[in-house]
């Protein structure tokens, strides 16, 4: 699909002359800058880049886990620089899942009740929650896993419950932060699969960051950034 | 899952650690409840103190005797109620100190009167009453020589010289846990009359009860008033100041008590804190990604206070249930090498304060960890290697 195709749709993401730029010992450090940005609604687009280049930061801001120097991030309707950071944690629940390079799983609780954690949020009742975990873990070929804690699966197996987690409230933008960095190769395709399965079937939009090119190639737009600039 | 069972589950990340800590906290509390109880023993006497009572000394000395003849000008004083007598009398069974017990001698006729915190079956009553030398002893006491009704005890003293041989005619126990009952007790008839004229007809202190607690001050004016210019001059005051002047004459060693009461909570907080921070510090990714999730910081603070509070509560279930037995031990090892230590409970008070600072240190200790787990940066929590 072409990039003008992509944006003919609304946008869900919109970056306005985005830098991004810390401040170490007195000294300012960009990262990002002057970043313009669309992404469409139901888009599954990759970002590729050499390390520091910004993919993470950029990944950051879209998601709302961190806010911008200068510039507008809109996302979802919603101005995240204006959102207090409570609105902004409730913003996330509602609207972002996220699938971390190392599953982040929490060691203590079994696959079920990771992929319950977002739901704790919403206003939801125990039934309901279940039923809703069922059916996620179901999506990701976990069922018979439910009671599994994350030290007894594989990687493959526990990146696809950061999937389910991901997914279970239903968001509108899902965020992959190197899904397949751990992965061998055989557990890679297996989420790279899904990724795509989940962009197909369920039209969310997915943004990747990663390193991989075979990755990037399941994306529908790939963009390069470099030296925190957007290619 | 509920957000409590998460912080329950969370708990558990490092079960070890959790159990030695709890256990420190429990021992942490165990000693505080042990020194506690230790200065608690100090002011036992206070517990037992009446408003409406006062005590008639002395003004030169506790050591000093006061005239038997003072007993009906006392009494005499407008307000003055009841009137009672006693003294010490510091008889010893033998020369070793492991027989040592608390004896006085009283008034037997007003004394349960006016303490009527002791109580005794009726029938011991009266024959300790109808026998001068009868001799009433405390259920510990008691128990500590396995004394029966009828046995004959015998003392010595350098002050009254002589050998005195007394009956128990009754064994008495107290009306509430805090009330002593190590002493023995015998009647002031029993050795006035076989002292030398000299020494005969003096007592140690009166006690007297008044109408009315809010005239107390003025009762005690007047009575000392009426003593003032005499050999034997008076000081009497509330049976509180009374027993806070033997309390004085300890204070060192109970300041001492106290700051090591409260450097053991100081520690305890410092353990508690270093653990709770530490586990903070492992779980930084985890923290950061309920963050993500969108767990307010509120969340995330709740979950290291969570686990503060069980720290907090588990050790001082611990610590409050280990105490009793390891003090009573304490105590019967003490008894045994140094003579009887009184009576020693762990009083409520001391509960409520060791639960109480169990939990207060334990989330005090969690302040620090849970405000920074609530400041984590989300972006830059994540970025850290678990």
């Amino acid at each position: 699909m072409s990039e003008a195709a992509q944006v003919s749709v609304a946008p869900i993401v919109r970056l306005r002359d985005v830098s991004k730029a810390y401040f170490r010992a007195g000294m300012r450090l960009p990262v990002l800058e002057h970043v313009d940005l669309e992404i469409a609604e139901g888009s599954f687009i990759a970002f590729m880049g050499p390390s520091g280049s910004g993919k993470s930061t950029l990944l950051n801001l879209i998601s709302g886990l961190d806010r911008p120097t200068e510039g507008v991030v809109e996302v979802a309707g919603r101005d995240l620089g204006r959102l207090s950071d409570g609105e902004l944690a409730e913003w996330r629940a509602a609207n972002v899942g996220f699938i971390f390079q190392l599953y982040n799983l929490i060691p203590v609780l079994t696959a079920a009740e990771n992929v319950e954690l977002p739901l704790l949020l919403a206003p939801l009742n125990r039934a309901e929650r279940r039923r809703h975990v069922a059916a996620a873990l179901d999506l990701v070929g976990l069922s018979p896993r439910v009671h599994h804690r994350p030290t007894q699966l594989s990687g493959g197996e526990q990146q696809r419950v950061a999937i389910a987690r991901a997914i279970v409230t239903d968001p509108r933008l899902i965020i992959a932060d190197e899904p397949t960095g751990d992965l061998d190769r055989k557990g890679a395709e297996q989420v790279l699969d899904m990724l795509q399965e989940l962009h197909r079937a369920l039209r969310r939009t997915i943004v990747m960051v990663t390193h991989d090119p075979h990755a990037a190639e399941r994306a529908d737009l790939v963009r390069h950034l470099e030296k925190g600039r957007l290619l | 899952m509920t957000l409590g069972q998460l912080a329950f589950k969370d708990l558990l990340r490092n079960p070890t650690r959790l159990l030695l800590t709890v256990l420190a906290t429990g021992i942490g509390v165990l000693a505080f409840v042990f020194l506690q109880t230790v200065i608690s023993v100090f002011y036992s006497g206070l517990a037992v103190t009446q408003p409406d009572r006062l005590a008639v000394r002395s003004k030169i000395s506790i050591t000093q005797p006061l005239p038997l003849s003072y007993k009906r000008r006392i009494e005499s004083v407008p307000g003055v109620t009841r009137i009672t007598y006693a003294g010490w009398f510091g008889g010893r069974m033998s020369e070793t100190r492991e027989d040592f017990f608390p004896n006085f001698y009283v008034d037997k006729a007003t004394y349960l009167k006016v303490y009527d915190e002791y109580v005794a079956p009726a029938d011991q009553l009266a024959a300790w009453m109808a026998d001068p030398c009868g001799a009433m002893a405390g259920k510990s006491l008691a128990e500590r020589f396995d004394w029966q009704i009828g046995d004959r005890v015998t003392l010595k003293n350098a002050v009254y010289p002589g050998e005195w041989t007394f009956t128990v005619r009754g064994i008495y126990a107290g009306r509430t846990p805090q009330i002593d009952t190590t002493l023995f007790a015998f009647g002031y008839r029993c050795i006035n009359e076989r002292l030398p004229e000299e020494l005969r007809d003096y007592v140690g202190i009166y006690t007297i009860v008044v109408d009315d607690p809010a005239r107390s001050a003025q009762v005690a004016a007047q009575i000392d008033a009426m003593f003032a210019n005499s050999a034997y001059p008076t000081r009497t005051e509330s049976e509180r100041s009374f027993q806070m002047s033997f309390i004085a004459m300890s204070s060192a060693i109970l300041t001492a008590v106290r700051i090591v009461a409260y450097g053991v909570l100081l520690i305890l907080l410092l353990v508690v804190g270093n653990t709770l921070a530490m586990n903070v510090r492992e779980k930084t990714v985890d923290l950061a990604t309920l963050r993500a999730l969108g767990f307010r910081r509120r969340h995330v603070a709740a979950l290291v206070l969570v686990e503060s509070l069980v720290i907090g509560l588990a050790g001082a279930a611990v610590g409050l249930l280990l105490a009793p037995p390891v003090l009573s031990g304490f105590v019967r090892v003490v008894s045994e090498s140094f003579g009887p230590i009184g009576t020693v409970v762990i009083t409520g008070p001391t509960y409520a304060l060791a639960l109480g600072a169990s939990v207060g240190v334990a989330l005090l200790a969690g302040l620090l960890p849970a405000l920074r787990a609530a400041r984590l940066q989300v972006a830059e929590g994540l970025r850290r290697i678990a």
